[in-house]
């Protein structure tokens, strides 16, 4: 049998036409993803959508519904709009804003996001950070250990342009954190930090223990490498009082401010006026006055 | 006047491949342009969702071992390169890489632009190369091969995407593609203009994975030595420079089944190459099998 231009011809196309029309009646012509993360295979959390697993390719309605949260808290940490953008548009949400050398807010940050929010493990990129916007929801959502998600907020970007990154030292030292049956291994000149923690499985509705990995703090320019990685001089969200003093105010210049109390040397301000009943921003701009004054 | 009939025949033959060729360029470009603008939230009605990764069969070849393993696919890749690169095989099996020359619109680019070189160089074209150092660089795609699957399975990603000259030409604007792939596109296309499909030749993957079918297919290029009239018009078409005229059945592992030698294009003589079912194994062009069909049938090999 001879096989001319014209028979392989017939015969490759009609090859390909049938072979893919036979694969759509039998469902095999798929040439998108499900938009469902492949299931944890092994350890506590086998069967639980798994974070590292999230693609770009996802849009944040995905995301929330794979995972069994309000699509809000998504939007909302990462100052999307449309719940049906895919996660690679991310970029254009961080466009013209300039980010710390050498890190970014991109699917990666979202993996990160869900892991801290559901306590699924997740390992992060050195180089992934998250905004502030989704700390602050982590903080009040997030079921990770605080010591992962306050690691998480010493490295967020800030949107007045200062990124928080520490240098070594975590600002809540982890005995005052870590629950007694936990165990914290941080280190401080490695490039992952591995953290022992006791999260809870919402879903299996089970404290259990596990590994979480997340990133190392990354060295930025322009921080004050005073505990916080903020400017030296400005108050954040994530400024302490230690942060305070070492700018030159006294702790009675505080107290004048704060009306006779401080926090611990470590504690952030804004967390310390919230537990107070204390307006941050009237607290911040009376104690950036006083350290204005000083300059 | 029965030469000029024959002549037009012959170009008719051509015809079917280049029609077939531009067809799935269009395809695949279309699908491409579509697929990458679903990437960034844009939907224009007609236009495929799909994307260029969904569509190439290689997917399929490189997600095997993660297939096999984890039960998922490499990231960006989808079922219907399982599908497509099924086909493929099947094709294969049965002609040999006819993917490669007939439908890879990276294979159909190259040509296009070799047709350049052709009219710079002329007879000079596609001969630049050493024989010595083109035969050792032919199989550096199978190096690529085995890294490409290796660096795949391990990190399950795309791995070649930031060198692969295909995946740049059809994303240029996308802004998707490394500097790397920018790179090689413009080394590919610099070297189209002296050899015909380098990049088939030395680096492709898939058509290095292609190309062993070449051992084994069912039908495959066939010389009639007693009507070989020696005059190495099968060699001088030959796009990936394989000497026909030497052999009595075509094994070598970089035929593209493009038909470009047979009796029905470059060959004068008919019935002389063609492309017929292969009645076992037979001398290939690598002359290290044993002959296995008859002299009334092949003739001897010259």
């Amino acid at each position: 049998m001879k096989i001319t231009y014209k028979t392989l011809g017939i015969v490759v196309v009609a090859a390909i036409v049938v072979g893919i029309a036979g694969a759509k009646v039998a469902g095999l012509w798929k040439t998108e993803g499900t938009k469902q993360p492949v299931a944890i295979r092994e350890g506590e959390f086998s069967g639980m959508p798994n974070p590292s697993d999230i693609r770009g390719s996802y849009t944040w309605n995905d995301v929330a519904e794979a995972f069994g949260f309000d699509v809000g808290l998504l939007l909302k940490a990462f100052g999307a709009a449309d719940p049906l953008l895919k996660l690679n548009t991310l970029e254009t949400v961080f466009e013209g804003i300039e980010l710390p050398e050498g890190t970014e807010i991109g699917t990666d940050a979202v993996k990160l996001f869900v892991s801290l929010l559901t306590g699924l493990p997740h390992v992060a990129e050195e180089t992934t950070i998250l905004p502030f916007s989704a700390i602050e929801i982590l903080k009040e959502e997030g079921k990770a250990s605080p010591e992962l998600i306050e690691e998480a907020a010493q490295r967020a970007w800030i949107p007045n342009g200062a990124a928080a990154t520490p240098e070594a030292e975590p600002t809540i030292p982890a005995a005052e954190v870590t629950p007694p049956s936990s165990t914290s291994t941080v280190g401080a000149t490695s490039t992952t930090t591995t953290t022992t923690i006791t999260t809870i499985s919402n879903a299996i509705g089970t404290t259990s223990s596990t590994i979480v990995h997340t990133p190392s703090p990354a060295k930025t320019s322009g921080t004050g490498g005073d505990g916080t990685g903020a400017v030296a001089g400005t108050i954040v969200g994530k400024t302490t009082f230690k942060d305070l003093k070492t700018w030159g105010l006294t702790e009675d210049q505080i107290k004048s401010v704060t009306g006779g109390e401080i926090g611990h040397d470590l504690a952030a301000i804004r967390d310390w006026a919230t537990s107070k009943g204390l307006s941050f921003s009237e607290l911040k701009a009376s104690l950036q006055a006083l350290l204005d004054a000083g300059k | 006047m029965k030469a000029k009939v024959a002549s037009l025949g012959k170009k008719g033959g051509r015809k079917a491949r280049r029609i077939v060729q531009i067809v799935f360029f269009i395809i695949v470009a279309v699908t491409a342009t579509g697929g990458a603008l679903n990437e960034k939230g844009i939907t224009i009605p007609l236009l495929p969702e799909a994307s260029l990764h969904s569509i190439c069969p290689f997917g399929g070849v490189v997600s095997i071992w993660q297939f096999l393993n984890v039960g998922t696919m490499v990231k960006k890749v989808h079922e219907s390169s399982f599908v497509l690169g099924g086909i493929a095989l099947v094709l294969a099996l049965l002609f040999g890489p006819v993917i490669c020359g007939w439908v890879c619109p990276f294979g159909s680019f190259q040509e296009w632009l070799g047709a350049l070189g052709r009219k710079l160089f002329r007879r000079k074209y596609n001969t630049f190369v050493p024989a010595k150092l083109d035969k050792v660089l032919r199989y550096l795609r199978y190096l690529v091969l085995v890294w490409v699957i290796y660096m795949t399975a391990v990190t399950g990603k795309l791995i070649f995407q930031d060198y692969d000259p295909y995946f740049t030409l059809f994303n240029l604007w996308t802004g998707e593609v490394a500097v790397t792939g920018y790179i090689a596109l413009a080394l590919v296309v610099v070297l189209s203009l002296f050899v015909e499909r380098p990049f088939c030749k030395y680096a492709c993957p898939y058509g290095a994975f292609l190309g062993i079918f070449n051992l084994f297919r069912i039908f495959g290029i066939r010389r009639n030595a007693p009507t070989c009239i020696s005059c190495k018009a099968c060699d001088k078409a030959c796009p990936m420079n394989i000497q026909v005229s030497t052999a009595k059945v075509v094994r070598d592992h970089q035929c593209i089944s493009c038909l470009e030698c047979t009796s029905e294009s470059a060959c004068p003589v008919p019935a002389t190459v063609d492309m017929l079912a292969l009645p076992g194994q037979v001398k290939d062009s690598f002359g290290q099998k044993t002959p296995k069909t008859s002299q009334n049938d092949l003739g001897g090999a010259k």
